[in-house]
This record gives structure tokens, C-alpha cells and sequence, in this order.
């Protein structure tokens, strides 16, 4: 009865959430296809060169070769998979909806699920079969967006990134959000109230993100930098040719995963 | 189900926070198709009992059983015989009460029959377009009324009520009086906690008092009464002399007027009868004790103490 028991709740939790996850992926969805525009526009007006000679030498020093990626079609193609304001929005996303458990004690929701034939387990299990098809969704989405945005209107004479790049940075993305959503899952099947979970992971992330910008900017931070997940998040190195780091995916999933599973087994044991 | 076991068995249950104890000790057995009260004051460790009960709290001693089924080891098992209402609801306030239903019929093994759940909607009074409604428009008082029917609704053969009538008016409480009696009459078992004494009065069989996390009373509701002293009030057709010499054994003179006297008295009447006889009686009004009278001793004991 449990699997049946924990798809109801998912479907009842994707319901619930399904305004915010439909109006995000559509708002990031735009945003690909209009980033492909501006890419399209700046191309027409061979504006990449003079945005590179605007630069600043010492920016430029910091931001190393990733700022020549940037400053490329395949760049702003791109900018939507890791511009820190989207990372900010799935991050948050992620927050969302690993705080669920902790929402529904808060609300005693929980009561009246778990006083019926349904394992703990199933609660959590729940979270993370909404945290995947949420993180696929978006992604899913702005690959869409993108895709779209290149077939109307990307210049002929430059090459547009391909779709392994699109999904390559999509999966990445997506791996960040997984990594998030599992530690707030973690912090949640802990704390009595969403807001103390999703406080505590939104400080946590934004700690992440500077410590790693340090450590990419700085090199005395660089050793340290290796604990913050977005160290794992390499999307310019995608947008340079590289291929997708897998080792890179697998520890951003393996820290979600993780946290999921910390969160069975703590909410196993806990007093309702 | 395992045929013979009661409905429900405590066996020297603990629940401690830190060093503090919210159930010090409970043993109880609760026998199938009884309508059990479980009393306390606030804090008493009413609802941490109910709450080992469905395994949402762990006991940290003793076991709790159901039907037979350990709640902690069969705690899927035990929950699939139960409709639980809790005293707080944490219904989603953007669902409507009909979707809050259908929800928690699906997550329930037992499956719902719609012709049950509309004779209950029936009994509480809550039409079609208040189900319509988003919960957060209810009042306290309809969210009480949506608990209760989806505590009833899979017919389960426990019923687990944290104050049921709380929030309602009385002839809703009326209704859920006739609610339990019927589920009773059909063999189902209602373990309540309640405030309202007389309440419990009304529908319980026996009842169990907590006092400070401790069992301190468990017996049947009419015993529990002839715990009290009954008054007993003597009016007499004409003046008659203060009664001299001792009161029989059991008996205590209240109050003496020259037409009336209030006695109480504890245990059989025949004694004081023998003494009033010969006397001008006109009317002797015996006033049997209510649970209040006897639970409020024992309220009034724990305050005190």
C-alpha cells in the first residue's frame, strides 16, 4: 500500500506547488528563448568584440578564460544555466520543496497522513519524487526555451551551441538543484518548522556560493573553495567545449541523494 | 485483527522528554466495542498516549498495543483499523474540504464508501457547497465537523477522537453523541479524550483518568458516580426537633431546619430510612452524584498537590 499511498501525496504535493513550478519554468523558459535574441542582436551588431574591449583588464585577469567563453553567442546562449540569479531561483525552488516535511509538521498535516496506512518513509520518498520531476520540469523547460530560441533565430554564420551542450548545461543545473533540495531535506526531517529549514539551507548556499567564488577568484581560497557544492558547477567550462564532468554531476547528486536518504532515516525515528 | 485481543493494551508505558515525564507508567486495556474516556487536565498526557498509540511519538518504555499489533512494530498494520481525530487539525487552507476528504480516503486502505460518507456529511450538517468551500473559510466549528468525517468515513473498527465535540455547538454535539452510539451499536470501539464531563458522562462505558502522566482511575462510569455520596434532602409536612444522638455509618448530616434536613450519604439508604421513620415526611429528594462531582476531587486534588 505504500507506493500507491506515496503517489498520492506526490501528485497531492505537485498540485499544490504546480502555480509556482509552472510559472518559474515558463519565467526561465522566456528567458532562454530572449537570451538567444540578445545573443542573435549582438552578433548582427558585432557588439562581442567591443563588450571585450570594455572590460577591464582586471576583471578580466579574474575571471580568466571563461570571460572569452561569455563573451560569445554560445555565452549568452548559456547565461540563463548559470546566472546567479537563476541558480538563486531553482536554489530556491529546491528549498521549497525539501522543506515540505518539516511544513507538514509544523501544520499537523502530518498527523492526519501518518495516522493512516503509510510508512514515514513514504513521506520522504514523496519530497524527493517531487524534487526530481520539479528539477526535471524546469530544466526540462529551458532546454525548451533555448532549443526554440535557436531554431527561429540564431545567425546562420555562427555556430549555435548543440543540443549535448544545452542538455549538458541543463543537467548540471540540474544537479545543483538535486544537491540543494537533498541537504533541505536533510535539515528538514530534523526541525519542526519550514522556516528554520529553509533559513538554514538558503544561508548555507548563499555561504557556498561566495566561499566558492573566492576560491575561483582568490587562490589562499582555493583549497578550501573544494567544500562549497558549487565548486562542482562548472557550466563555462561546458560553454568553452568541454564535455560534462560526470564525476562533477555525481557528487552534486551524491550530496542530494545523501541528504535524502539522512532524511529517511531521521524521520524514521523522530517523534511526530 | 487477532481474534480476542482488546481494542487497546497499554502495558506500563513511558514517554519521557529529558528529565521531564509526559506518561509515567500507563497500563490499560480498552475491550473491543466500548467507548472509552480518557480524562486529564492539560498536560496530563492525554494526547502523548493517543500520539504512542499511532506511532507519531516513540514510547521510551512499555509497549502499546492495538487490536493485538504492537503500534511500534505493526504501526502500518495498527493505523489501517484506526480513524483518528486530532484536536488540533492541520488541514491545508486552500483545499477545499471535499478535496481534503478525497485525499484522506485514498491514503486510507479502507476504502470509502460514498453513501457512508454522505450520511455523515448528513448527520454533521455539511452540505455540498460548504465541501466546496476552501477550508480556511470554515469555522472552527465546520473544520471540527470535516475532522470528524474523515475520522469516520473508512468505517474503521477504532475510532481515536481528541476532543470531538470541541468548537461545536450543542445540537452538534448532539449529533456526535448519536454518531458514537451508532458506531458502538455496530461494534466499533471510540477511545476519547474529552474535557466536557458530562459529555463523557453520557457516552462512555468506562473512563481513565491521567494525572500527571499516572493512570490514577480506571473504572466504569456508573462506579465511578457511586464513588460520590449521593445528597439526600428530607422535607417534612410539619416542624419537627433536631435529630440527636449519632448518624448511622456513611451518613452526615448537611444541613438541619426544623422542615428539611440534607444529609450525605455513602453506600445503601436503608439506614437513614429506618432513622427518619415515624417522622412527618412529606418528600425525600435523593440526588445522585455526577462524574463531575467525583473527577473534580480528583482535579482539585492534583491542583492542590
Amino acid at each position: 500500500m505504500s507506493a500507491p499511498a506515496a503517489f498520492v501525496l506526490w501528485r497531492h504535493s505537485l498540485r499544490r506547488i504546480r502555480a509556482t513550478l509552472v510559472g518559474l519554468a515558463l519565467l526561465l523558459a522566456a528567458f532562454q528563448f530572449l537570451l538567444t535574441q540578445v545573443a542573435a542582436y549582438l552578433v548582427r551588431h558585432s557588439a562581442f568584440g567591443e563588450l571585450s574591449l570594455l572590460m577591464p583588464d582586471f576583471v578580466r585577469s579574474i575571471a580568466g578564460p571563461s570571460i572569452v567563453a561569455f563573451m560569445s553567442f554560445t555565452g549568452v546562449v548559456a547565461l540563463g544555466y548559470f546566472h546567479p540569479m537563476v541558480i538563486a531561483a531553482v536554489v530556491a525552488l529546491a528549498i521549497a520543496i525539501g522543506s515540505e516535511p518539516a511544513a507538514e509538521v509544523e501544520s499537523r498535516f502530518v498527523d492526519l497522513t501518518l495516522a493512516r496506512d503509510l510508512t514515514r518513509g513514504a513521506v520522504v520518498a514523496r519530497t524527493a519524487g517531487v524534487l526530481v520531476a520539479a528539477d526535471g520540469f524546469v530544466l526540462a523547460l529551458m532546454s525548451l526555451g533555448t532549443t526554440a530560441g535557436l531554431a527561429c533565430c540564431a545567425p546562420a554564420e555562427i555556430p549555435a551551441p548543440g543540443a549535448r551542450v544545452i542538455a549538458s548545461l541543463a543537467i548540471s543545473l540540474g544537479s545543483v538543484m538535486i544537491c540543494w533540495g537533498g541537504v533541505t531535506m536533510a535539515i528538514a526531517s530534523i526541525t519542526r518548522r519550514r522556516a528554520v529549514a529553509g533559513a538554514s539551507v538558503g544561508v548555507a548556499a548563499l555561504a557556498a556560493f561566495l566561499l566558492d567564488y573566492l576560491g575561483r577568484a582568490w587562490d589562499p581560497a582555493r583549497s578550501i573553495s573544494v567544500v562549497s557544492p558549487f565548486h562542482y558547477f562548472e557550466p563555462t567550462a561546458l560553454i568553452m567545449g568541454g564535455s560534462l564532468n560526470t564525476a562533477d554531476v555525481a557528487v552534486l547528486v551524491g550530496i542530494g541523494v545523501a541528504g535524502a536518504a539522512l532524511a529517511w532515516a531521521i524521520f524514521a525515528r523522530r517523534d511526530i | 485483527m487477532t481474534a480476542g485481543a482488546p481494542a487497546i493494551r497499554l502495558d506500563h508505558l513511558v514517554k519521557r522528554y529529558g528529565r521531564i515525564g509526559a506518561v509515567d507508567d500507563v497500563s490499560l486495556e480498552v475491550e473491543a466495542g466500548e467507548i472509552f474516556g480518557f480524562l486529564g487536565l492539560n498536560g496530563a498526557g492525554k494526547t502523548t498516549t493517543i500520539r504512542m498509540l499511532l506511532d507519531l511519538v516513540r514510547p521510551t518504555a512499555g509497549r502499546a498495543e492495538v487490536f493485538g499489533h504492537d503500534c511500534r512494530e505493526s504501526g502500518r498494520a495498527v493505523r489501517a483499523d484506526v480513524g483518528y481525530l486530532p484536536s488540533e487539525l492541520g488541514f491545508y487552507g486552500d483545499m477545499t474540504g471535499e478535496a481534503t476528504l478525497d485525499l484522506l480516503g485514498r491514503l486510507a486502505r479502507r476504502p470509502v464508501d460514498p453513501d457512508r460518507r454522505r450520511a455523515l456529511l448528513d448527520r454533521l450538517q455539511l452540505s455540498t457547497r460548504d465541501l466546496g468551500r476552501r477550508v480556511r473559510e470554515y469555522s472552527t466549528g465546520m473544520r471540527r465537523k470535516l475532522g470528524l468525517v474523515q475520522a469516520f468515513q473508512a468505517d474503521p473498527p477504532l475510532l481515536i477522537l481528541d476532543e470531538p465535540t470541541d468548537g461545536l455547538d450543542p445540537l452538534m454535539q448532539d449529533a456526535v453523541y448519536a454518531l458514537l452510539a451508532d458506531v458502538r451499536q455496530r461494534g466499533r470501539t471510540v477511545f476519547m479524550s474529552s474535557h466536557v464531563l458530562p459529555e463523557v458522562e453520557r457516552v462512555c462505558d468506562r473512563i481513565g483518568l491521567l494525572r500527571r502522566g499516572r493512570l490514577v482511575l480506571v473504572s466504569p462510569v456508573a462506579d465511578v458516580r457511586r464513588m460520590s455520596a449521593r445528597r439526600v434532602t428530607i422535607a417534612f409536612a410539619e416542624p419537627v426537633p433536631a435529630p440527636s444522638g449519632a448518624w448511622p455509618d456513611g451518613c452526615e448530616a448537611i444541613a438541619i431546619a426544623p422542615r428539611a434536613w440534607t444529609l450525605q450519604v455513602s453506600g445503601p439508604l436503608g439506614s437513614v430510612m429506618a432513622r427518619i421513620a415515624g417522622l412527618p415526611i412529606a418528600d425525600v429528594d435523593v440526588h445522585e452524584p455526577r462524574l463531575e462531582d467525583v473527577l473534580r476531587r480528583y482535579y482539585r486534588d492534583e491542583d492542590e498537590s
